[in-house]
């Protein structure tokens, strides 16, 4: 569903990706793990278009994008990453919910305003999407009056009510207070088990071992290394992996 | 509370002022091409005059500052009744009326405008209606001066762009003080600041006459015409004035308005024959004696003017602004390079200087505005680079993954700027916002430059006309006050209530 071919992208100056090449199939998900700065946030922000890259390609859906290296993309290129973005939904780590809209304005703002969806039936989904992560009550609350947790949910509710194909999440656990982390993750392990295809970078290894189809290991820009979590978190084949995972399973 | 709601509303009130400001540009006059048909359809002469330290010419009834007395007033009366229509005052500076003649702001201009050789250049003028003089006058202890020719060296005052400044400027020698109002003069000599005042004899006569610490100094000098500009191709226009004035004379009736303003004397003879009755003379003396209530209706009428100037010009400034932020933020070149030399030249230039421009610079180029237009596009484009200041901060202060979050769900960039990120740099500017609004009422007094009598320029003509510069003070500084007040407790409100919530 997701391929990349040949990534080179330049972020401040320094050559970042030095062509990266990755398949995604339907209903997969890949884990991405690595130490912070080693490019697995760039690179989910490379397939849905908020990141431009310099070389390579990236398929989406069918829907190519090419090396976008403009400073201003033309028309074609920016169709094109909006249609990937439609099938596309992305949770950030910062939530990101719009503060001056509710729970509800949040999640119903862009089925109206992008797909001109009907506006009761839209806030009869979004009902039942709150009432899937538990906080249906909160539904006329706005972001500032919810705990962390909660904003993220709803962040993921707002990125299910488009109905896309697959999910990128990035970090979504990593500003949150530690007793919060669960509801999060179990909202997208239900995810996982409906077969979203679904792309999570993350530090919560715990987690990567448990839904992971596939788990892919980042470092300064490079894959050193992809396999079934099994066998990257018992056996790494490369000393780097090894290095990183003593380092992170220590804590 | 429904907070994409005030938006809407905001939004539509925006553009419903937006329109408005639009239509004023429309229905701004154009220039008939006969001026004397004109007159005669629209039943109004529209006289060209300053009322503000007019006396004893033009000036404000003390007993009912809303009506203009002066003996120019009962001549232009005079002159209308024999057209058979109404006069109507064009108020516009006194040194401006033959430019603001010659644009068209009005049909004629009469306001003891002296016949010289360059202004006959400009514009046609009727027969003289009254022959003047020139009038020293001094401190009543002054002992050297005792004509125009103790001068030398002297500090001496008069009227911008008169017969009187030329003949002090001729003489070599003399400190000439130039001031652009007649009462000045006077009160810069009563108090030591000048030696001495050359001035028209009927001003001489009115302010410094009755001033018990001033005196005339010598008999008085020069001699020349008043005469009623008007415009070249107006040829029937004058013909007809001229026969006017011609047959005020014949009767009687112009020399009984000279003295009823105490301004008859000998050289009158040369202009007149028969003469006429006396009365309904006001004296500086009863003007600086009327109640102070008798000046509400007036001050009120300016108060209500500098609202309306105010809220339309703050209505461009706000949209206007909105435009310029989108161009430079989200436009590209060459629209953000022009946005941000639009910025920086409105922000780096004086409001002033932006003014006299618009009103007095543009006509020179064929572009004629009404004062009225003027002075709104004067103050909202001066604002409006405020304004785009503001947004571009609140913009700017929204956090960059807002537009990443609209962007990833599929929204244009138009959708999220229009969608997310406005609504939030709203909020952010809005106090901002309400505290340039503050800054714009006051600022709306400069429009008082390009003929518009608002607050400002009601008390100035008021003041003039009275002397009572100190309690009108007052009274307007207090009226501006009433006004700008509630405006600064809602800023303060708003900025509360943006602090309370976090973003």
């Amino acid at each position: 569903m997701i391929t990349v071919r040949g990534l080179h992208k330049y972020y401040e100056g320094h050559h970042l990706f030095k062509g990266i090449d990755l398949d995604i199939k339907k209903g997969e998900v890949v884990v991405f793990i690595g130490p912070s700065g080693s490019g697995k946030s760039t690179f989910l922000r490379c397939i849905n278009g908020l990141e431009y890259f310099q070389q390579g390609e990236i398929v989406v859906n069918g829907i190519e994008l090419h090396s976008i290296n403009r400073l201003r993309p033309d028309r074609k290129d920016l169709e094109n990453i909006r249609k990937v973005r439609l099938k596309v939904g992305m949770v950030f780590q910062q939530f990101n919910l719009f503060p001056h809209m509710t729970v509800l304005e949040n999640i119903i703002e862009a089925p109206l305003q992008v797909l001109g969806a009907d506006r009761t039936v839209t806030i009869e989904q979004a009902r039942s999407l709150l009432r899937r992560i538990n906080i249906e009550r909160k539904a006329e609350s706005y972001p500032e009056e919810l705990s962390g947790g909660e904003q993220q949910r709803v962040a993921i509710a707002r990125a299910l009510a488009m109905k896309p194909e697959a999910m990128l999440f990035d970090e979504p656990t990593s500003s949150l207070d530690p007793e919060m982390v669960g509801e999060v993750l179990s909202v997208i392990k239900d995810l996982v088990n409906e077969g979203m295809t679904t792309l999570i970078a993350t530090h919560e290894m715990g987690f990567a071992r448990e839904v992971a189809d596939r788990v892919v290991v980042f470092d300064s820009g490079d894959i050193i290394e992809t396999g079934p979590p099994g066998e990257i978190f018992t056996h790494p084949k490369t000393e780097r992996t090894r290095v990183f995972l003593s380092r992170v399973l220590k804590r | 509370m429904n907070k994409s709601g005030w938006m809407k509303n905001f939004l539509r009130v925006l553009s419903l002022c937006i329109g408005l400001s639009a239509l004023l540009f429309w229905v701004a006059p154009s220039r008939p091409a006969n001026t004397l048909e004109k007159i005669q359809k629209s039943g109004y002469l529209l006289w060209g005059s300053d009322a503000e330290g007019g006396a004893p010419y033009i000036f404000p009834d003390p007993k009912d500052p809303s009506k203009l007395i002066g003996f120019e007033v009962d001549l232009a009366d005079e002159i209308a009744r024999e057209l058979g229509v109404r006069p109507k005052q064009a108020q516009n500076a006194w040194d401006s009326l033959v430019p603001a003649l010659m644009r068209g702001d009005s049909d004629i201009a009469m306001n003891g405008i002296e016949i010289t050789p360059q202004r006959q250049k400009e514009v046609l003028f009727s027969e003289p209606y009254y022959i003047y003089t020139e009038q020293l006058v001094v401190r009543k202890d002054e002992e050297a001066i005792q004509g125009v020719d103790d001068l030398k060296g002297k500090k001496v005052g008069t009227l911008s762009g008169t017969v009187a400044q030329d003949i002090l400027m001729n003489m070599g020698g003399v400190d000439v003080k130039i001031y652009a109002g007649q009462v000045e003069p006077y009160e810069d000599l009563a108090i030591g600041r000048l030696d001495a005042v050359l001035l028209d004899l009927p001003i001489a006569a009115y302010y410094a006459k009755p001033n018990p610490k001033l005196k005339y100094a010598g008999p008085p000098v020069g001699e020349g015409f008043y005469g009623i500009a008007i415009r070249k191709g107006d040829e029937d226009l004058k013909k007809r004035i001229d026969e006017i004035l011609d047959k005020l004379m014949r009767t009687g009736r112009l020399k009984a308005i000279y003295e009823k303003w105490d301004l008859w004397n000998e050289q009158q003879e040369k202009l007149f024959l028969k003469a006429g009755g006396t009365e309904g003379y006001v004296s500086l003396e009863e003007s600086k004696k009327a109640p102070v209530y008798t000046f509400f209706p007036t001050l009120l009428k300016g108060a209500g003017i500098t609202i309306f100037i105010s809220f339309v010009s703050m209505a461009l400034a706000v949209s206007l602004g909105l435009v310029l932020t989108l161009m430079r933020l989200y436009g590209g070149q060459p629209l953000s390079g022009i946005a941000t030399g639009y910025i920086e030249i409105y922000r780096g230039t004086p409001l002033l200087i932006q003014l006299y421009i618009l009103y007095y610079g543009l006509p020179n180029i064929g572009i004629s505005m009404n004062p009225l237009t003027a002075a709104f596009l004067g103050l909202g484009m001066n604002y409006a680079a405020y304004e785009a200041e503001l947004y571009r901060a609140g913009i700017s202060a929204v956090p960059k993954g807002q537009m990443e979050a609209a962007l990833s769900l599929g929204m244009t960039r138009g959708t999220a700027v229009k969608r997310v990120i406005l609504p939030q740099a709203f909020r952010i500017a809005l106090p901002g916002v309400t505290n340039d609004f503050i800054a714009l009422f006051k600022d709306s007094s400069l429009v008082s430059v390009i003929a518009m009598v608002e607050l400002t320029k009601t008390y100035s003509i008021l003041a003039a006309s009275t002397l009572r510069f100190f309690e009108l003070g007052l009274i307007v500084a207090l009226l501006y006050f009433a006004m700008s007040y509630p405006l600064s407790l809602l800023a303060r409100r708003l900025e509360d209530r943006l602090k309370r919530s976090k973003r």
